[in-house]
């Protein structure tokens, strides 16, 4: 405890922890017996099993056994016991007037009969015959590498593609299902967004299943690019009361980032070197530039702007606090968590964020469940006002902006902004106190009731019904400040205000989203004999509305925070609903858990479209054989445990999407209104635009998605397979009919319409292998994904002429080309370039030098241009494949784990910061101090050294070597990088008793500390996206952290 | 399965549905309006008035500062547009239109206003008026960019019979389009209000004003088309007779005297302040009672329509943010402004025998020039709101050395400086530093003096000016030119340039066509007009031929707009440091070319017409190519 208080001074924490302390105080009933027992593991090898759970059932009593299995408690003499853990077949025990009650678990690896929640419900393993994988709470929580849910999923899940291009504070990873598009996002049964599933607190889901193939289905309209279902945590019936808290603290620092030539001599030499290669001559004379490399004189100085604007070892810190439980009418799961990150730009740049979960579900009778779901969060981003729509890019791009001989403030002295000619990179001036501030806070309730009721007529036969709240409230003040930029008078000793801005910028922006969901289901499950049935029938109604308003005002001061109408001069207003509703049924078969069918449809409507556009039908189905469960299979196995199971399946299902890029009211006619404002005879009047044709043909497109696959386990369960095959044509995508031409001068074009198909196609596959030597617990899993897109077909696509077919066409292509030139080599000498028969500047290679990069002339006609590009990359976002490693071992009272994952098929381009030196005038990317260059700078003549870069020119962007996209510049990225590495240590049982705990674990826990891949050259971690290179990077986190439960 | 249909029933409470599924759906929008609902308000139709002068398609514009700046008359100072001037050919596509989104827009509303009822008929009539006014603005811009256009007056519908070639239309002449700005102008401009102090809605004097430039266009490209054989086509949608010439200066010359005579309201020259540069550049931002300004684009603070010209343009030192300084006006423009006494001679930078004179004050150089001058370009030595400006290359030592440095302000130790002193103007000229006067010289027209116009969050609403008084005078001056009346074009020349301070007379005699190309170079400087004179003058491939320029050349004839421009030179100032000498502290210049100024323009016969694309011709097979492409 010590340790925790340590970590967290906030007296609110501690308020908490006694608040939850409190809750888990449980009494005794007097004329119960004590019982002990030992509880042992199945097999040859009998182990003690410790922590393993003793409830009395039908009471709030329990315990766990300790570390050598045994356990003691007081139960009546005609009770039952139940003995339970994560991983173990659940046994139940009556006690039968026993005072020693010893018993051995089976061990439930691998599960068969585990439970996955499915498209509104939940489906044992054995049976699911769609493309599901599925994440838990384990696995989760053992991750700290952000704030995020999202940034914990690195190779978690087969066909789920990650990429954490930007780790700043808050930052969340984009990740896809099979490289899909962005996905639904289900939480506890309500259709959410993106940014509520990412601040969930990952200490309260329970699992994350993804939907893959014709199994989203179910959600029909929204489905189409697969879906997540989240589901939180709940109390367990019967299960005795526990408090746990889990706590860590991190330090991150960034992976990698570009650095600067932080000296100035070197940066001014290698100016004269630029500009003698450019110009035949430098500016600065070898006189003056030896004072740079005596670095007395003011202004020869150097200064390190990379050190003075990153920090070192930036805290994230994380609380949760949760009592669960349950009798066997009433269970319950109760969390608050507090999460708090800042950033390497110090702690002036930060994130913070409080979560609530509230899960209670009561048995009002035996037919009637009730339950409610409250989830609640305040989410909050904090930082200096500086200019820029992202107030994290000025400080960035200082780095490579700022020149070494540049320094923050005037003659040094702190108080005096120096004025360096372009302030707003002056990381001086980025702080509240002269900067400004932006606050941005998101306040987030969600409220779920349901009912659920048993009907007497029928047996199996189950009503549910659910309605959910949803509030969110978005505030966001910004202010950035007026400042003045001070140049020292030496002679004087005077500031003289030379540069700064007499520009405030405040604004507010404030959004609502309102969202309500009703839903009435009907369940029926029942077998009869060798068949199964499970059926049911579903009504969904959602609705939403966004408001928003955003307001900007040129306030007169810099220290009051209110916004006064005389300074307002814009204000924006808008409001918006949105309306869908479902009608699904699903009913799914089983003969003898052999065979299974499942057949689902969906009817949706959509408000978007036109009113006899607005329904959709969206069937599906899917099916699988347990090949293992056949007679001949049993008798040809026998008893032989190498293959346990086996299961084929297979689905097909069309999904749908009404999300194809039109506005919800445009099969209207009619004027848009406030189509901007013209000032006529002095006035402001609102203008008004004609719509134009109206949209009134187009509807859903069709996204069918074929999966085959197989899940086998070997060896008595240990390990485990699977493997999917998937492919999913989209049709009826918004394209155009071009065999009728209307011309231009109608002033109108043909509508769109839905024609044009494309496909996304791929494997995936997962091995799990689990088991123990001895007292070493083992479990090593893997796996891999591939995904590739392709444009199948237009309507009919026209061509100009058979170059326009090769560079414009997408028929039956890759949709992920990058195109570019081939270069093939750097000439190696001016000699080469004087006979070089190519014009490879466009300027008869006059502006060439030794170490240039030679481009390839495809079509051989003794030019560079368009015509000599071909495909040389990838253009997506999210990598083609993807794969993942996890290594688990326990050995006593120590735990190691290890989770690595990689991704391929992608390319990164060498841009800007990165490929042009001097970028905007500015400092020098250390990367080309490897270049082509002179012996003597100043004297041309010299002979050349050879290197990785062409020779520099100063800020020229515009020269052959950087203004083509070329296979020197574009890098196809592969990584594979260490995810989390933790080390944990549980307490022996005579401490946990001594301090009256039932669990106490402490960890080490690792998070990004290295990756092998292909631009460590460049200085760049190989998820950034942005091709200057930038952009904020993931951070390496070391955590240390205590998991305690009481 | 009584039970069942219960059961169902029962769903549909739980469902929430006391709505039907239709009404559930059925969402309101709360920003379209309908067309009833618009034109059966006596206001509203405003509304789309309102988007229709929004759209008009000018070709300098504000918002865009380098549409205004283009072909040499300045360098551009940001680091991103550097490659404009390492360029030679101009591309064929380059400055084409083809908005008939637009024009069908106008059409129908129109046919919808004469549809509709419940609106009064004096407002009816002249929203009818001014939206025949702006279809014939964009017309106007169509056959100046493109030569003749098809000409759409009604709304058409495709009825997806699978075959629409009935709503093809060929191509009209060149001519056949200025007929029908020159007609339309003729019929709406009764109708139209005639009302000096209505500037931002079309008024008789807009009419007219339009009229006239039109003809004057049309006239010219029949007169100077003979120059150029091969900028036409057969069936003259490219070209038009020289016969028609003087028709078409007969045409423009009589609406421009229209307003000169006051028939559509008191339109005169600016003369509100005694200094005549503060005069000049005050034309372009006093927005109360402006003689001048017949038709503008308006600006308001704090209504949503605002420009950022003076952000991107203010002198970067004393800016009110970090940024301006990115037009850099070129030193031929800067020559070519006259002495007070009406002579061409270029700045006295040298002495006879070629040595550099020092002056006392760096705009002492600027002194005794046309009052326009500093009234269009910001000089080193001058101010901008009330502001010195800080433009100056570096120090000369005796030995002819110079100290500078490569950024604002920065200060350095030489022989004879006293410890650590400034080098180079907190404004440059650094040559390849963004921002800064990279030519000596900054913008002046169209910046706005007030404080807060250079800042991102208030911004500035200067208006622009379409159509000036200035501007018909000399359209009226051409005109009379071409049609040998040098007395009168005499007379309105000597108008514009008394205004500017000249204090000789031209007679009839001086009057030629290089001093009216001259006076309108000077006049109109980054007002958008100088494009569509090149071209109409055919001299554009003359002055822009490829051929970097020479310091000789660009110092020599320098009244002669029709040489040679094409590349953007630029004029320093250096400090004299010698102590002890009587030059010591005094400034001289240097003739420099921006480092980045590599290519020459280009502007081939081609460039003439703009291409029309290639979808256009795909869809529509009556569409004829335009010449030498």
């Amino acid at each position: 405890m010590k340790t925790l208080l340590l970590v967290f001074k906030k007296p609110v924490s501690v308020v908490f922890l006694v608040f939850f302390l409190s809750l888990s105080a449980t009494g005794f009933a007097q004329d119960d017996e004590e019982i002990t027992g030992t509880v042992t593991s199945v097999g040859e090898d009998s182990e003690p099993l410790p922590f393993i759970n003793v409830m009395v059932k039908g009471t709030t009593r329990g315990t766990t056994t300790d570390f050598d299995g045994n356990y003691s408690i007081e139960a009546a003499p005609d009770a039952t016991l139940v003995f339970s853990y994560l991983g173990y077949k659940t046994l139940e025990v009556a006690v039968d007037g026993r005072t020693e009650v010893s018993i051995q678990l089976e061990e439930d690896i691998a599960s068969m009969d585990e439970v996955v929640v499915t498209g509104y419900g939940s489906q044992e393993k054995k049976s699911i015959t769609g493309a599901i994988s599925t994440v838990t709470s384990d696995d989760l929580e053992r991750v700290h590498g952000g704030s995020t849910v999202s940034s914990g999923l690195a190779g978690k899940l087969p066909g789920v593609s990650f990429r954490m291009a930007d780790g700043r504070p808050g930052a969340s990873a984009a990740i896809q299902i099979r490289n899909m598009g962005t996905p639904l996002y289900v939480i506890d049964g309500i259709q959410q967004d993106e940014g509520q599933f990412n601040n969930l607190a990952p200490n309260d889901i329970e699992s994350i299943t993804i939907l893959k193939d014709a199994s989203a289905a179910i959600y029909g309209v929204r489905a189409a690019n697969g879906v997540v279902v989240v589901t939180t945590k709940k109390g367990k019936k019967n299960s005795k009361s526990t408090v746990s808290v889990d706590s860590y603290v991190g330090w991150q620092n960034w992976s990698r980032f570009p650095n600067p030539v932080t000296d100035s001599y070197t940066y001014q030499k290698l100016v004269a070197e630029a500009e003698v290669n450019q110009n035949g001559s430098a500016n600065i004379t070898p006189e003056e530039l030896e004072k740079y490399r005596v670095g007395e004189e003011n202004g020869y100085k150097s200064f390190n702007w990379k050190d003075f604007i990153i920090k070192k070892n930036a805290p994230l810190r994380n609380l949760n606090v949760n009592a669960s439980g349950g009798s066997e009418d009433i269970n319950y799961y109760l969390s608050a968590t507090n999460l708090k990150q800042e950033s390497v730009l110090g702690d002036e740049f930060r994130f913070e964020r409080s979560n609530i979960q509230s899960n209670v579900n009561a048995n009002i009778t035996d037919r009637l469940k009730v339950g409610v779901q409250i989830n609640g969060r305040i989410e909050k981003r904090e930082n200096p006002g500086i200019p820029g729509f992202d107030d994290y890019w000025l400080p960035r791009f200082a780095i490579l902006r700022n020149r070494p001989y540049e320094r923050p403030y005037a003659n040094d002295n702190p108080e005096y902004l120096n004025d360096i000619g372009h302030n707003e990179t002056n990381w001086a001036l980025h702080n509240f106190e002269t900067g400004g501030y932006k606050r941005d806070t998101w306040r987030v309730l969600q409220t779920n009731f349901t009912a659920e009721y048993d009907l007497p007529f029928l047996k199996g036969l189950n009503l549910k019904g659910m309605y959910s709240y949803y509030i969110a409230d978005h505030l966001m003040n910004g202010h950035e400040y007026t400042y003045e930029a001070y140049t020292y008078d030496a002679q004087n000793d005077t500031y003289n205000v030379t540069g700064g801005s007499t520009n405030p910028w405040r604004e507010r922006e404030q959004n609502k989203v309102l969202r309500n969901i009703y839903q009435g289901q009907l369940h029926y499950k029942e077998s009869f004999g060798d068949h199964n049935i499970d059926a049911m029938f579903i009504v969904e109604r959602q609705e939403a509305k966004y408001l928003r308003n955003w307001v900007h005002s040129v306030p007169q001061t810099n220290v009051l925070p209110l916004i006064y109408f005389s300074d307002v001069d814009t204000y924006d207003d808008s409001e918006s609903e949105e309306a869908r509703i479902g009608y699904i049924g699903q009913i799914s078969y089983n003969y003898r858990d052999k065979y299974y069918l499942s057949f689902s449809g969906r009817r949706d409507a959509s408000w978007k479209f036109a009113p006899d556009q607005r329904v959709g039908y969206f069937p599906s189905v899917s099916g699988g054989w347990r090949i293992t469960e056949e007679q001949f299979m049993k008798d040809w196995l026998g008893d032989s445990k190498v293959l346990d199971n086996l299961k084929i399946r297979a689905s097909y299902g069309v999904l749908g999407d009404d999300n194809i890029g039109i506005g919800a009211f445009d099969y209207l006619t009619g004027y848009n209104y406030n189509q901007g404002v013209a000032i006529l005879d002095g006035q402001p009047v609102i203008a008004s635009r004609d719509k134009g044709q109206p949209i009134t043909n187009i509807t859903w497109f069709k996204s069918k998605i074929t999966d085959i696959g197989l899940d086998a386990y070997f060896f008595d369960g240990k390990l485990s397979a699977t493997f999917d095959y998937f492919y999913r044509l989209r049709t009826g995508l918004r394209g155009r009919k071009y065999d009728i031409l209307l011309q231009n001068e109608l002033g109108y074009g043909l509508p769109d319409e839905n024609v044009n198909s494309d496909a996304q196609f791929g494997v995936e596959g997962a091995l799990s292998y689990n088991t123990n030597f001895g007292d070493v617990s083992f479990n090593v899993s893997g796996n891999a994904s591939l995904t590739r897109s392709k444009f199948i077909s237009s309507y009919k696509p026209r061509f100009n002429n058979s170059w326009d077919r090769y560079r414009s066409s997408s028929e039956d292509r890759y949709n992920t080309i990058f195109w570019g030139y081939e270069a093939i080599g750097q000439f190696q000498s001016q000699e080469e370039i004087n006979n070089y028969p190519v014009d490879i500047d466009g300027r008869g290679n006059r502006t060439l030098l030794p170490g240039d990069i030679i481009y390839k002339d495809i079509n051989q006609d003794g030019r560079i241009d368009g015509y000599d590009e071909r495909p040389i990359g990838y253009n997506n976002y999210n990598p083609l494949i993807n794969f993942g490693l996890s290594f688990q071992v326990a050995y006593k009272n120590f735990d190691l784990s290890a989770d690595f994952s990689g991704a391929s098929g992608y390319s990164w381009n060498q841009e800007w910061e990165t490929r042009i030196p001097f970028q905007n005038g500015g400092a020098l990317n250390e990367i080309f101090l490897d270049r082509w260059h002179r012996a003597d700078t100043f004297d041309p003549n010299s002979e050349w050294i050879p290197g990785k870069y062409p020779a520099l020119r100063y800020n020229n962007g515009g020269h052959s070597n950087y203004n083509k996209n070329s296979t020197f510049w574009l890098h196809n990225v592969t990584y594979l990088r260490a995810r989390t590495l933790e080390l944990g240590y549980s307490l022996g049982d005579g401490l946990l008793d001594k301090l009256k705990l039932q669990r106490a674990r402490f960890y080490v826990n690792a998070y990004n500390l290295f990756s092998i891949d292909n631009l460590q050259q460049y200085g760049i971690d190989p998820e950034v996206n942005d091709t200057n290179g930038l952009q904020y990077p993931q951070n390496k986190f070391v955590n240390v952290g205590i998991n305690l439960s009481i | 399965m009584k039970k069942h249909i219960s059961i169902l029933m029962i769903m549909a409470v739980l469902a929430g549905s006391c709505t039907s599924d239709s009404e559930f759906l059925d969402r309101e929008p709360t920003n379209i309006l309908t067309q009833d609902q618009i034109f059966s308000d006596p206001e509203l139709p405003l509304s789309i008035l309102a988007d229709f002068y929004n759209r008009y398609y000018d070709f300098g514009r504000l918002e865009d500062w380098p549409s205004v700046a283009d072909f040499n008359v300045a360098y551009w100072s940001e680091a991103g547009r550097y490659g404009h001037f390492e360029n030679t050919d101009r591309g064929y596509g380059d400055w084409g239109t083809w908005d008939y989104g637009y024009i069908r827009e106008m059409n129908l509303f129109m046919e919808r206003l004469q549809a509709s009822e419940g609106l009064d008929e004096t407002d009816k009539t002249r929203f009818l008026a001014e939206a025949r006014f702006l279809r014939a603005s964009y017309y106007f811009t169509l056959v100046k960019r493109m030569g003749g256009v098809p000409l759409i007056l009604e709304s058409e519908t495709y009825d997806f019979s699978g075959d629409p070639s009935y709503l093809q239309h060929p191509r009209e002449t060149e001519a056949a389009i200025y007929d029908f700005v020159i007609s339309e102008a003729e019929a709406v401009k009764d109708i139209l209000p005639v009302d000096a102090n209505s500037k931002s809605r079309a008024t008789k004097g807009a009419a007219l004003a339009m009229e006239a430039r039109a003809a004057l266009y049309a006239g010219s490209i029949a007169n100077y088309g003979q120059t150029t054989p091969s900028v036409s086509l057969p069936g003259e949608e490219v070209g038009i007779p020289a016969s028609r010439a003087e028709g078409y200066y007969q045409t423009a010359l009589t609406a421009a005297q229209a307003i000169i005579n006051g028939e559509a309201g008191n339109y005169s020259l600016y003369t509100k302040k005694p200094d005549l540069s503060e005069n000049f550049a005050s034309l372009f931002y006093d927005k109360s009672n402006n003689p001048e300004a017949i038709f503008v684009e308006d600006y308001k603070l704090q209504s949503g329509k605002v420009h950022g010209f003076t952000i991107a343009n203010q002198p970067r030192y004393g800016a009110e943010e970090e940024e301006g300084g990115r037009i850099n006006p070129s030193l031929s423009l800067v020559e070519a402004f006259e002495t007070l006494e009406g002579e061409c001679e270029p700045l006295p930078i040298t002495d006879g025998s070629g040595n550099y004179i020092s002056y006392e004050n760096p705009d002492d150089l600027f002194d005794g020039r046309d009052a326009r001058l500093e009234g269009t370009v910001i000089v080193p030595g001058s101010t901008f709101k009330g502001r010195a400006v800080d433009i100056w290359a570096g120090v000369i030592l005796p030995d002819g050395s110079i100290v500078s440095g490569d950024s604002r302000g920065q200060q350095k130790e030489f022989p004879g400086s006293n410890g650590q002193e400034q080098v180079v103007g907190f404004d440059g000229p650094i040559d390849g530093l963004e921002f800064t006067a990279q030519t000596g010289f900054y913008i002046r027209k169209y910046q706005d003096p007030k404080a807060g116009s250079g800042q991102r969050g208030v911004q500035s609403d200067v208006w622009f000016i379409r159509y000036r008084y200035a501007e018909v005078l000399l359209n009226a001056a051409e005109a009379a030119f071409e049609l040998g009346q040098t007395d009168l074009s005499a007379e309105y020349m000597n108008q514009v340039r008394s205004r500017a301070g000249i204090t000789t007379e031209l007679t009839p005699a001086d009057i030629t066509f290089d001093k009216i190309a001259h006076e309108r170079f000077v006049e109109f400087a980054f007002e958008g007009l100088y494009f569509f004179d090149l071209k109409r003058w055919r001299i554009a491939h003359i002055v822009m031929d490829g051929v970097p320029m020479t310091e000789q050349e660009v110092t020599s004839d320098v009244c002669d707009v029709t040489d040679r421009l094409t590349q953007p030179w630029g004029l320093w100032p250096y400090k004299i440091s010698d102590p002890g000498s009587a030059d010591d502290g005094e400034w001289t210049f240097r003739v420099r070319k921006p480092g980045r100024a590599t290519g020459a323009d280009r502007f081939r016969l081609g460039n003439y017409y703009s291409e029309i694309g290639q979808d256009i011709l795909n869809n529509n097979p009556l569409i004829v190519r335009n010449p030498n492409q």
